[in-house]
């Protein structure tokens, strides 16, 4: 096999497991281009779909003798065309990323870069829209958008490795935009903290509109978990340099989780009812195990 | 409103240390988070809606600084005078009888006592006054009333308990007349309630404030005692004891006879809750000596455990006569007991001696120094005036009295009688409508019977009751029966001995209970001695040269036995007021203060945590 130079992004034996793997659509696509999945459309491959009869005009090749032997009637054979899968990752490349240990930017591009490759050894088109914009990596940015074929993935991933987090999240805004711009609907990953006070529900739903299959991945520090500092605390939010006192100590540290817990739950629930994956993975987690046994669960792809 | 400790306001200072620590500046560590929308969304659920944020510093200052002056206050030990601000007159009555030695208190119900009455003490107001009396058998003024406190602690210290019955009249009768012109006052007596001569006080508008001590009866005690000469077989006596069980449950004792501190008896009793156990013991006596009985019992008073008495050898009674002829005075004479009777047709002063000279109807020459049943003559000087009275009928006679024991007069019809009027020395013991008729008492110091009717102008000398009588006259009046009851007293009685004034040694001895003695002098030209201070149970010796004489005193009282706590007294008669345990109104205030400042603490302590939740 072909052994990338991945860099510090993924590590090679974990990218050659990644091979097998196969991006799993709950629909047929819908794309345009050619490819290597299952589409509604007609057109030339070996998967057979339909007899229709023949009309004039029609390629002789694709007449049925078998059928005109034994009714002495033309049909025509019609078989499956096969199209691309569009994969879209939308990562979060906000100031709120940079944070954790690992920095939770880190460790959302490794993913993101994990996704991708799995989607071009798909031969399946990948586009990771980087938000909120940076005019400084536009030209970085726009070669992450359209991404196709193995060969591309060491760009990619050199690419990916060069992307610097930083300005407010704007979360909805950046999903409806993507939604928006997508030539094709197909499978939607969104990596992201979700740390906006604006919320992600008209984002995800936007997604949801424009056809996407879509699946979220939650990355969070395990400091926003539990936290570990206590004391009068004066916390400036990274974003927005807005401050709040707070008073924090262990004896607390219950009813913290108890919030974080009712966040959670509401923002699963609100993925379940509308069919989005929800993946939780705080950014110190297990990348192998993220990848190879939690997304699969997810249904991501087999 | 006063205080009592001002110098406690010098804490006040700490007020000013609290609002320093408000100047003071929190610092605050600045952490730099991902995004605040979490620890928002985590003080939204747990705080209170932001507008009060910038005033929520002061209160919490406000709330520290009133706990702190609830408490400077406190310290201050503020109280409200209430109604005595006019100033008031408190009398203490001190209850000092036996039953105050119970221990079911600890360390003894007079102890609490006098805690109580110290507290009672620390709540007086400036313009109060308090006077301390201790109810024994006298009541003494331990301190008059004085708005001092030390002194008036000083005077609780020094109360002692005695073994004395309960005495609370006089001190009730000393506080009316004490408080009589006071314009408030109030009498707080200290007991354990056990008094008996109450009934016959009438409280009028006295405030009395009774403060009941004690918690339980738990008690076995000697309730009688009496020796007397066994009926059959002179040699020996009869002890007879009434043993009481006043707990709640049965008690198992050894009751245990001594001769002159020797145990020659000893009985195991299984008393039932309040029984009375009767105990007759027989024992030889050869010669006078105390017979003590002694009750192994864990109880919580144990001053009634024991009892002392006296017994002097019964010598024969030299009686006299003196009777124109009375053929039933003298055969009833005769059947008494242990006498030896002379009759004589007059008294002189040539006759021989006698420990008794009956007088029937015969006025004698001279007068006989002796113990006298005088019976239709009088003496000069016993009654004032002297007048006849027809037909007398019989109202009543005491039955308690010895004399009257066994004797019943219905049947007895009387023709005549000398009036009198009773005298100051003597109790009427039968009585008709209009004059006493039997009169027993002590005149001059020596016993005498004055029967005012001539026994054969009447019916009495057929009826039964004529003998039993004569034999009770006869025992009353001789002579060692009077030294008898005068050598066992009650505690707190007065010791009376009589010495011949040629063998007095000038100053006498009286050995106490408890060991130590004290020198008696006698009055010259008196024949008597008397020695006041008995308060403490036992046996006193009265040494006089190589002379011995003995005294017993005991307790032996039922109402002091029966130790249970009354909750309320009665006073009066017929118009019965209960006392009622009360607290005085006028109480320190600072435990409510301090109470409040906890409360204040405790809110504080919620609201700081639901600001920095």
């Amino acid at each position: 096999m072909m052994l990338l130079m991945a860099g510090p992004l993924i590590q090679n034996d974990l990218l050659r497991r990644l091979e097998q793997l196969e991006l799993l659509a709950r629909r047929r696509v819908r794309s345009s281009l050619k490819g290597e999945r299952r589409s509604k459309a007609r057109g030339q491959s070996v998967e057979f779909a339909d007899h229709r009869n023949y009309v004039a005009g029609d390629d002789l090749r694709y007449l049925d003798w078998n059928l005109f032997g034994r009714l002495d009637r033309l049909f025509l054979k019609l078989y499956e065309e096969e199209r691309e899968l569009p994969l879209s990752i939308f990562l979060d490349a906000s100031e709120s990323m940079t944070f954790g240990k690992p920095v939770k930017f880190d460790f959302a591009r490794q993913v993101a870069a994990a996704m991708g490759y799995v989607a071009l050894c798909g031969f399946d088109r990948v586009t990771v829209d980087v938000f909120p914009e940076n005019t400084e990596e536009t030209a970085i940015r726009q070669s992450l958008r359209r991404v196709r074929g193995k060969k591309s993935a060491l760009q990619f991933f050199r690419n990916l490795g060069q992307l610097n987090a930083g300005g407010d999240c704007r979360l909805n805004e950046a999903l409806k935009k993507g939604a928006l711009q997508a030539k094709q609907s197909g499978v939607a990953i969104v990596i992201s903290d979700f740390m906006d006070p604006e919320g992600y529900e008209e984002g995800l739903r936007a997604l949801l509109g424009r056809g996407f299959q879509v699946q979220v991945l939650m990355v969070l520090a395990r400091e926003e978990l539990e936290p570990s500092v206590y004391g009068d605390l004066k916390v400036v939010d990274s974003e927005n340099s807005s401050t709040q006192e707070v008073t924090f100590g262990k004896y607390r540290l219950k009813a913290y989780q108890k919030t974080v817990n009712a966040y959670l739950e509401q923002f699963k629930n609100f993925c379940r009812m509308r069919g989005i994956g929800f993946n939780l993975t705080p950014s110190d987690s297990d990348l192998d195990q993220l990848l190879l046994t939690d997304l699969r669960k997810a249904m991501l792809w087999k | 409103m006063n205080f009592l400790n001002t110098s406690a306001f010098w804490f006040a200072l700490a007020l000013p240390v609290v609002v320093v620590f408000y100047l003071l500046k929190r610092k605050r560590k600045v952490q730099v988070v991902a995004s605040s929308m979490l620890w928002k969304k985590f003080l939204a659920e747990t705080q209170a809606s932001a507008p009060f944020q910038r005033l929520r510093h002061h209160w919490l200052l406000i709330f520290q600084l009133l706990m702190l002056a609830l408490a400077v206050i406190a310290l201050g030990r503020p109280f409200f005078a209430g109604e005595v601000s006019k100033g008031g007159l408190l009398v203490v009555i001190m209850d000092t009888s036996a039953s105050m030695q119970s221990v079911d208190v600890s360390p003894s119900r007079m102890d609490v006592a006098k805690q109580n009455a110290k507290d009672l003490i620390d709540t007086l107001g400036n313009s109060d006054q308090m006077m301390i009396l201790a109810a024994g058998r006298q009541t003494q003024v331990l301190q008059s009333a004085t708005s001092e406190k030390n002194a008036l602690k000083r005077a609780i210290d020094t109360i002692q308990v005695s073994d004395t019955s309960t005495y609370l009249l006089d001190a009730f009768k000393l506080a009316q007349t004490l408080t009589k012109n006071q314009e408030y006052a109030e009498v707080h007596l200290f007991s354990d309630g056990a008094a008996s001569d109450l009934n016959e006080f009438e409280p009028e508008d006295l405030n009395v404030h009774y403060h009941p001590i004690g918690s339980r009866g738990h008690n076995v005690g000697i309730v009688s005692m009496d020796v007397r000469p066994n009926p059959d077989d002179a040699s020996t006596r009869a002890i007879f004891a009434g043993i009481v069980n006043y707990s709640t449950n049965r008690q198992d004792v050894i009751v245990e006879l001594k001769w002159k501190d020797q145990v020659i008896e000893a009985r195991p009793l299984a008393l039932e809750p309040g029984s009375t156990d009767s105990q007759a013991f027989i024992a030889p006596q050869e010669e006078n000596g105390i017979f003590t009985l002694q009750l192994n019992a864990e109880d919580d008073l144990s001053v009634d455990n024991q009892a002392s008495v006296v017994s002097l050898l019964p010598k024969p009674v030299r009686t006299l006569l003196v009777t124109r002829g009375n053929r039933f005075l003298e055969k009833a004479l005769n059947a008494t007991r242990n006498i030896e009777l002379a009759v004589a047709d007059q008294y002189t002063e040539s006759s021989p001696e006698a420990d008794l000279v009956v007088l029937d109807d015969v006025i004698p020459l001279t007068w006989p120094a002796g113990n006298v049943l005088a019976i239709h003559v009088t003496s000069t000087n016993w009654f004032p005036e002297v007048s006849a009275v027809e037909s007398p009928i019989i109202v009543d006679w005491k039955a308690a009295h010895p004399m009257m024991r066994f004797v019943q007069l219905d049947d007895v019809q009387i023709a005549e009688s000398l009036g009198v009027k009773t005298p100051d020395w003597a109790m009427s013991v039968v009585e008709s409508t209009t004059t006493p008729l039997i009169l027993a008492g002590e005149p001059d110091g020596r016993r005498a019977v004055w029967v005012g009717f001539d026994t054969l102008q009447s019916t009495w000398p057929l009826r039964v009751s004529f003998p039993i009588f004569i034999a009770n006259a006869v025992a009353w009046l001789n002579p060692s029966t009077a030294q008898a009851a005068m050598v066992n007293v009650r505690t707190g009685d007065a010791l009376v001995a009589t010495i011949d004034e040629e063998e007095s040694a000038g100053i006498l001895k009286m050995e106490l209970p408890n060991g130590e003695s004290a020198d008696l002098e006698t009055v010259p030209d008196s024949s008597q001695v008397v020695f006041g201070d008995t308060s403490k149970q036992g046996v006193y010796r009265l040494l006089n040269g190589t002379n011995e004489v003995w005294f017993a005193s005991n307790l032996i009282d039922p109402s002091e036995s029966d130790n249970g706590p009354r909750t309320e007294l009665n006073l009066g008669g017929f118009n019965q007021t209960a006392l009622e345990g009360q607290q005085r109104a006028n109480l320190e205030m600072w435990r409510w203060l301090l109470f409040a400042a906890l409360c204040v603490l405790m809110f504080e302590w919620w609201y700081y945590h639901k600001r920095t939740a």
